[in-house]
């Protein structure tokens, strides 16, 4: 009977020390999001985070799935020369809603959206971090979200709005509508304009300061046709002389913290061996084509577009030759060694607000200022300017003038060629007799299959 | 205070500990010597064991069979002679027992059986243990002991579908439990020790899928059992981590009780080969494609969309099959073991090693070094019993940084350029993309060590009482390192390149205490065997990834200190804990009926605070029938009758560690912290129910057996990484489902004798086993992202499909039905279901003997469908070599060829991708494999005598010799784009000494 008291107390024993045993610490691999926005300084870790992640994520690095890309072979600017067939259908606009490619740009941009929210989330609910920077830090999270959606409503049409980290509430979100989208994108840059102030951090341009979020503002503004604003906005930009200036040497246009990019990301973002952007990777051909690692090549149409005194041709297009033919490439960005950072990935630059403001002025009657806005452009690029040879140019051709130098200024940069095509409504009469088997519907990309599968709320866009 | 509160944790174990071992009181009991003679009913039978049951205490059988014996009157003899079926008696106070052994015949003997924490017999076990032993595995030339389950147990599916040593196995118990694909591995424990049995972490592409295995450093042939536990009544003492079957492994130990040292050696060596290549275009054929591809889309080739018409010799061939997978790798294994003791101390020391080589390109090779100790103690005074098991393995896996080559082989155009320059170096003129072989600059070496050590110690306090203690100890280590040479790009890129490698490195560490106390008592009919234990486990897994990048040599490489910049990719340190106290009490009355009643409350470190607690529970019966006198009496022929059932729950926590926490880590960029997962503090146990009803006969003087047995196993509150779409930020989240998984399944086992005298005799074996796998319930799953990968009503292992409509007779293209007709082809098109897992699948061995030749053979049969091989080849006319069944193609109206136009036009692509997902791409993937044949030559007697050798044996073997199949791929179980199972054909020797 002693043994069985014995055992008994034993077991009892046993079983409270079980309780204890199984609980374990946090790992050192680990933080938990509580202890993240406790302080400054892991909570803006988490907003540096975020633009790391950002030349990683597929939509915005650069690489193969990113916008520049992508948006790229959709409009007439970059075609492919090897067989990847997942560009060849982004190439024809007959994408597949299978593509993997427009998979992975649709995952990573909501991904970003996660990480800004999150921060919006951690930092509303804590007490430890100083007002002063967690508003500075909030604006810049609502700065990037907007951003992110600028693509996605540009690139599919209606998109959710994702704005909570609840995945209960988001698995299940359905499309809200584009003026919906803008509305959200508006509202979050307005916060950011009035919360950043105008420094940049660290003397980099790898944060959104005041006036990054006014220069997208103004792009938004432009997108939705709300000539005023975009002219105001893209005006106060231009107006910081003291920050930002078109540079002489196009060479030095894309070099790190060059005086007219307003927003740039490192490659340092990948991680701690990444020196180069992945255009200088992917685009500055090598090995003859068709080779995989460069898959594609400009246009002709984008060549013949230049006149030959244009210096852009000169310094921004490369030039590979093989026996039967020649291969031009984007050239903006030059160094595809490793070695040490060079160059980062431009977002913005100040060339695209004065064309901003060209053709908000030119819509808003005013053609004298808005010729002076494209002069600035055309001088730089050794064109005959405006003002000298067509100083009494009409609004629809001067309106021409500045689409057709947008092309020519930011090809190969963030699919600006694709998004302008559509916005301006010229996309069907330009590419049509280009693209074989062009129909209105790839306006839009399609919503991912794998998506619309998870998501029974989700729609397709017509003709997908 | 955390500190604080750890001691104090540690005290109260420590307090534990001491305890037990307080309990250790000396105490006395009546003696008795045993005698009597062991005969075969005629002869006497010398050098027969005679062990008391349940201990090491034992001694041999004389010249005249005679045997002496001290032991308690309520202990049983157990008497094993090899050749003859072991006896269990009770001496019931008896100190004259005569012993009388038959042949075995069957496996269906008194044979212990390794239940875990206790042991059983076939014929008394409650629950559903199934069982192979060391004349199963040795002299197969398999890396990874699970291999050798293949074909030979019902209820178990083992697949090795890679053909590249070293890789994990899959292995599921009565099917597929969880919705989550790491969710359904076993319990793994080796002498009693538990191991992780999740595959380890590799960087490489050939080992990612399937990952590294863990039990790859066990020398198969040391092995002396493994038993796998399948039903609640065997798994429920395992509580949580029961779920999905428990796998025992057991090395061997010295068998012999007498006093002569003795030595085996077995000499292993082979030769294998790729067993089947498919049938591709030859260059013309292939080129005559690409051309017709071009005219019918009324397209120019051009150097960019068609490099083989374009830059190619149009006449060049090379069978890329034999080139990038036909070569031979020989094998080689020696095991050695050396073995002695006395009555009182015996030891087992051996050594072994393995060394494979590969069916690539270039010399790949796998080498495995092995050594293993086992010593077994018991004191003069039968009280304390010690045995202590040592098992340490080194193995080093040379492979290289890419795909398997079979794809390559399948695809790479006939016409395509040469491999090598003239001057041995990789050619890279007109090859566009990469040179296949350009990996092979790309080595990857694994080296992995692993030790396991046990220590197993019993003290007899009472009579029935002993106290026990299981001691366990792992460490693994394993390193991995991937070296990309510049010479892997071709030349004009070898500027732009740093030289770079990626080094990693997996620890594991745990260790383990299971104090015991077991009491068992006999009150004249009744038997009863109690169990109480508890666990405290403790696993230490840490991940650690380098780059290195700037190496000024390819020899410096790896070296950390001679690269320019270094990269930490991942360092992740895992704590996992479990503690459990769990318990068994069995209860037999006169042998006939038997109750098994298992319970274990189990805590786990992976789960949020609230949730780490779980009981589980089973309760098993037998009734031996054909003891009842009714059925003696009336049914002659009836030797043995038996009814099992058991009922029980038992758990799962094979999720990923601390998915309760919501918590950030760094990014790979400076200075930044990032969410790494969506966090869900709630989830909790995954509850599995098992079912069984089994029925095991004996027929004939047991010459005859058959086990046929019925499961049902219901998984709920399935733990699932639970996908989302991607606008959450995820693709997905850690969660309890309100979904019921349900396996239920019929398994046959049967042997027989089918003749035999004094030299002749055949047995046959055979294992059949009828699964189903059902998602029984799912509430909303329309609501939810499930909904496209399952439908409620049909197992897991399904395949959505559009239905097939021909081929359309005006493009020529394949056709799927739009079921909505909304012109598009989505989710709610694919309205065909076809199961992708086993249907039914079993074995078949047959066992001939001739004096001291014998014949053996091993079918396995396997039922189930896989994608068709048609379908995973790029569409008629697109670059890449194809199958020959492309030259009929369609051509014109009205052809009724069922392959399409050759094209190579995007439209063509699309069609194709949507008959990939038709019900056209689903083939009959059903085969019968000869897995293994084996002849042998025991020496005789005299020829030994001669050669002052105990035992003799050569032979041959052969693996995978053969495989009916209508599936038209490479293998019907890889599929078309796997390395197939190699052909392997040893042969070998074992000698004793």
């Amino acid at each position: 009977m002693k043994y069985k008291y014995i055992i008994l107390i034993s077991l009892y024993l046993l079983h409270t020390s079980c309780e204890d045993f199984v609980s374990v610490e946090v790992p050192d691999y680990k933080i938990i999001s509580e202890t993240v926005f406790s302080n400054d300084i892991t909570a803006n870790s988490a907003v540096v985070g975020i633009y790391n992640e950002l030349f990683k994520a597929d939509f915005s690095n650069g690489n193969f799935r990113s916008v520049t890309m992508l948006a790229g072979l959709s409009g007439d600017n970059l075609r492919t020369t090897a067989l990847n067939y997942a560009m060849i259908e982004f190439g024809e606009n007959e994408i597949l809603n299978t593509n993997s490619y427009n998979l992975d740009l649709w995952s990573s941009a909501y991904k970003i959206i996660y990480m800004c929210n999150a921060v919006l989330d951690g930092l509303q609910m804590s007490e430890g971090v100083t007002t002063k920077m967690k508003d500075k830090l909030m604006a810049e999270a609502r700065f990037v979200r907007a951003f992110v959606y600028f693509y996605l409503v540009n690139l599919y049409g209606d998109v959710p709005l994702i704005q909570t980290t609840d995945y209960r509430v988001n698995a299940l979100a359905s499309r809200n509508t584009t003026p919906e989208v803008y509305e959200l994108i508006i509202d979050d840059l307005k916060s950011a304009v009035a919360v950043l102030d105008i420094n940049f951090d660290n003397g980099e341009r790898l944060r959104a300061n005041k006036f990054t979020a006014m220069a997208l503002l103004a792009r938004t503004y432009l997108f939705v046709e709300d000539w005023e604003n975009a002219e105001t906005f893209s005006n106060q930009v231009i107006d910081s002389s003291d920050n930002y200036t078109l540079l002489e040497n196009l060479n030095e246009v894309f070099l790190v913290n060059s005086k007219e990019s307003i927003w740039q990301l490192s490659p340092a973002g990948r991680g701690a061996l990444s020196f180069i952007t992945n255009e200088a990777r992917i685009f500055i051909l090598t090995s003859p084509p068709p080779n995989s690692q460069q898959p594609v090549a400009l246009s002709s149409e984008i060549i013949e577009s230049y006149d030959n005194e244009d210096l852009r041709l000169k310094h921004w297009i490369g030039k590979f030759d093989t026996e039967n033919q020649a291969f031009y490439y984007p050239f903006k960005y030059k160094n595809n060694s490793q070695g040490i950072i060079t160059e980062y990935n431009m977002v913005m630059r100040l060339a695209e607000q004065y064309l901003i403001r060209a053709e908000a002025r030119a819509q808003l009657g005013k053609l004298t200022e808005s010729i002076v806005d494209l002069d600035k452009i055309r001088k730089r690029a050794n064109l005959q300017l405006i003002s000298d040879s067509a100083p009494d140019i009409g609004k629809e051709a001067l309106l021409d003038s500045i689409s057709k130098e947008r092309n020519r200024e930011l090809f190969s940069e963030w699919g600006h060629r694709w998004l302008d095509l559509k916005r301006t409504g010229i996309a069907t009469e330009v590419l049509s007799n280009k693209k074989s088997s062009w129909q209105d519907t790839d306006l839009l990309y399609p919503i991912p299959e794998d998506e619309i599968n998870k998501n029974p709320n989700l729609t397709q866009n017509n003709g997908y | 205070m955390t500190k604080n509160h750890n001691l104090c944790r540690r005290r109260r174990i420590y307090a534990c500990c001491l305890f037990f071992l307080s309990l250790s009181l000396t105490l006395s009991a009546q003696d008795l010597l045993v005698s009597g003679q062991v005969t075969d009913g005629q002869l006497p039978i010398s050098g027969a064991n005679v062990i008391i049951k349940n201990t090491n205490m034992g001694v041999v059988s004389d010249f005249d069979g005679r045997y002496t014996i001290t032991a308690k009157p309520t202990d049983s003899l157990q008497i094993s002679y090899l050749g003859y079926t072991t006896l269990t008696i009770p001496i019931h106070n008896r100190s004259t027992i005569n012993i009388i052994m038959y042949e075995d015949a069957t496996a269906l003997g008194e044979v212990q059986i390794n239940a875990g924490y206790y042991t059983t017999t076939d014929r008394e076990k409650t629950g559903s243990i199934a069982r192979i032993t060391a004349k199963d595995i040795e002299g197969l030339p398999i890396v990874s002991p699970l291999e050798a389950l293949q074909g030979r147990m019902a209820g178990v599916e083992v697949e090795q579908s890679s053909g590249i040593a070293g890789l994990a196995p899959s292995i599921r118990i009565r099917g597929t439990n969880s919705l989550r694909n790491d969710g359904n591995y076993p319990l793994f424990i080796v002498n009693g020790v538990p191991l992780n049995s999740e595959p380890l972490n590799s960087v490489g592409q050939l080992t990612s899928l399937s990952g590294l295995d863990p039990l790859s450093t066990i020398d198969p042939n040391n092995i002396e059992s493994i038993e796998v536990l399948k039903d609640a009544d065997a798994t429920a003492i395992y509580g949580s981590r029961g779920a999905n079957g428990v796998v025992l492994i057991t090395t061997k130990k010295r068998r012999s009780m007498d006093k002569k040292t003795s030595l085996s050696i077995n000499i292993l060596s082979g030769v294998s080969e790729v067993a089947n290549k498919v049938k591709l275009l030859n260059t013309p054929q292939y080129i005559s494609m690409r051309k017709k591809a071009f005219e019918n889309d009324g397209a120019t080739p051009t150097q960019a969309t068609a490099p083989d018409l374009m830059l190619w010799d149009q006449n060049q061939y090379t069978d890329w099959q034999e080139v990038l997978f036909g070569g031979t790798a020989l094998m080689k294994n020696i095991n050695i073991g050396l073995s002695g003791g006395n009555e009182y101390t015996s030891y087992l020391i051996g050594g072994s090693y393995h060394n494979q080589g590969s069916v690539f390109p270039d010399n790949f090779n796998y080498n495995k070094l092995t050594a293993n100790f086992n010593l077994n103690h018991r004191s003069k005074d039968d009280k304390f019993l010690l045995d202590l098991s040592v098992n340490y393995g080194v193995d080093d896996n040379s492979l290289f940084f890419g795909n398997n080559f079979v794809n390559s082989a399948l695809t790479t155009p006939p016409n395509a350029p040469a491999i090598y320059k003239e001057d041995g170096s990789l050619n890279w003129d007109n090859w566009v993309g990469n040179n296949p072989l350009a990996v092979l600059e790309q080595p990857q070496d694994i080296k992995t060590d692993n030790l396991l050590a046990n220590m197993g110690l019993s003290y007899k306090i009472l009579k029935g009482l002993n106290l026990k203690a299981n001691l366990g100890y792992s460490k693994l280590n394993s390193e991995e390192q991937i070296r990309f040479f510049k010479e892997a790009n071709r030349p004009s890129r070898w500027d732009y390149i740093k030289l770079n490698a990626i080094q990693s490195q997996t620890y594991r560490q745990s260790w383990i205490a299971e104090p015991q106390i077991t009491y068992d008592m006999v009150e004249g009919k009744v038997e009863i065997n109690t169990l109480v234990g508890a666990t405290f486990q403790d696993n230490k897994n840490s991940y650690f990834a380098v780059e290195g990048s700037g190496y000024a040599d390819k020899s410096l490489m790896g070296n950390l200190g001679a690269a320019d910049d270094v990269r930490v990719l991942t360092d992740d340190n895992i704590h996992y804990r479990y503690s459990a106290l769990f318990g068994r009490f069995g209860l037999n009355i006169d042998k006939k009926y038997f109750l098994n009643i298992t319970g274990r409350r189990d805590g786990s470190s992976r789960f949020g605070p609230d949730k780490r607690f779980s009981n589980f529970w089973a309760l098993g019966g037998a009734w031996i029938f054909s003891k009842e006198k009714v059925i003696r009496e009336h049914i002659s022929f009836l030797s043995f009758g038996k009814l099992r059932g058991s009922y029980g729950t038992t758990g799962s926590d094979q999720i990923g560690d601390y998915g309760y926490l919501d918590a950030y880590e760094t990014t790979d960029g400076p200075g930044g912290l990032y969410p790494t997962q969506l966090f869900n503090p709630d989830y909790s146990w995954e509850i599995n129910k098992k079912l069984e009803t089994a029925i095991q006969l004996g027929f004939l003087k047991d010459r005859i057996n058959l086990e046929v047995s019925w499961y049902k196993n219901s998984s709920s509150n399935q733990l699932v990484g639970y996908p989302l779409p991607a606008i959450t930020g995820f693709t997905s989240v850690q969660a309890n489902l309100p979904a019921l998984v349900q396996n239920t399944g019929w398994e046959v086992q049967l042997s027989s004798i089918n003749f035999t005298n004094r030299d002749f005799s055949w047995q046959t074996t055979l294992n059949m086993t009828f699964p189903d796998n059902k998602l029984v319930a799912f509430d909303n799953i329309d609501q939810t992202s499930y909904t496209n990968r399952y439908k409620v009503g049909y197992p897991l292992n399904i395949r959505k499909l559009y239905q097939y409509d021909g081929i359309d007779p005006e493009t020529g293209f394949y056709r799927v039905v739009d079921i909505n007709e909304d012109g598009r082809y989505n989710n709610d098109d694919r309205v065909v279901i076809k199961n992708m897992g086993r249907q039914y699948y079993g074995g078949v061995s047959n066992h001939f003997q001739y004096k001291g030749l014998s014949l053996q053979f091993l079918f396995e049969y396997i039922k189930q469908n896989n994608l068709g091989y048609i379908f995973s080849a790029t569409p008629p006319g697109f670059l890449g070599n194809k199958p020959v069944e492309f030259l009929y193609a369609w051509k014109n109206p009205g052809d009724s060829e069922h392959i399409q136009k050759v094209s190579q036009s995007f439209s063509a692509l699309v069609s194709s991708s949507n008959a990939s997902n038709s019900s056209i791409s689903i083939e009959d993937a059903s085969f019968l494999r000869l897995k293994n044949i084996s002849l042998s030559y025991q020496l005789p007697q005299d020829i030994l005598e001669k050669l002052k050798l105990t035992s003799a044996k050569v032979f041959v073997s052969a693996q995978n010799l053969l495989t009916i199949t209508k599936y038209g791929g490479l293998d019907p179980q890889g599929g078309s784009r796997a390395v197939p199972p190699l052909r392997t054909i040893t042969c070998g020797i074992q000698v004793n000494l």
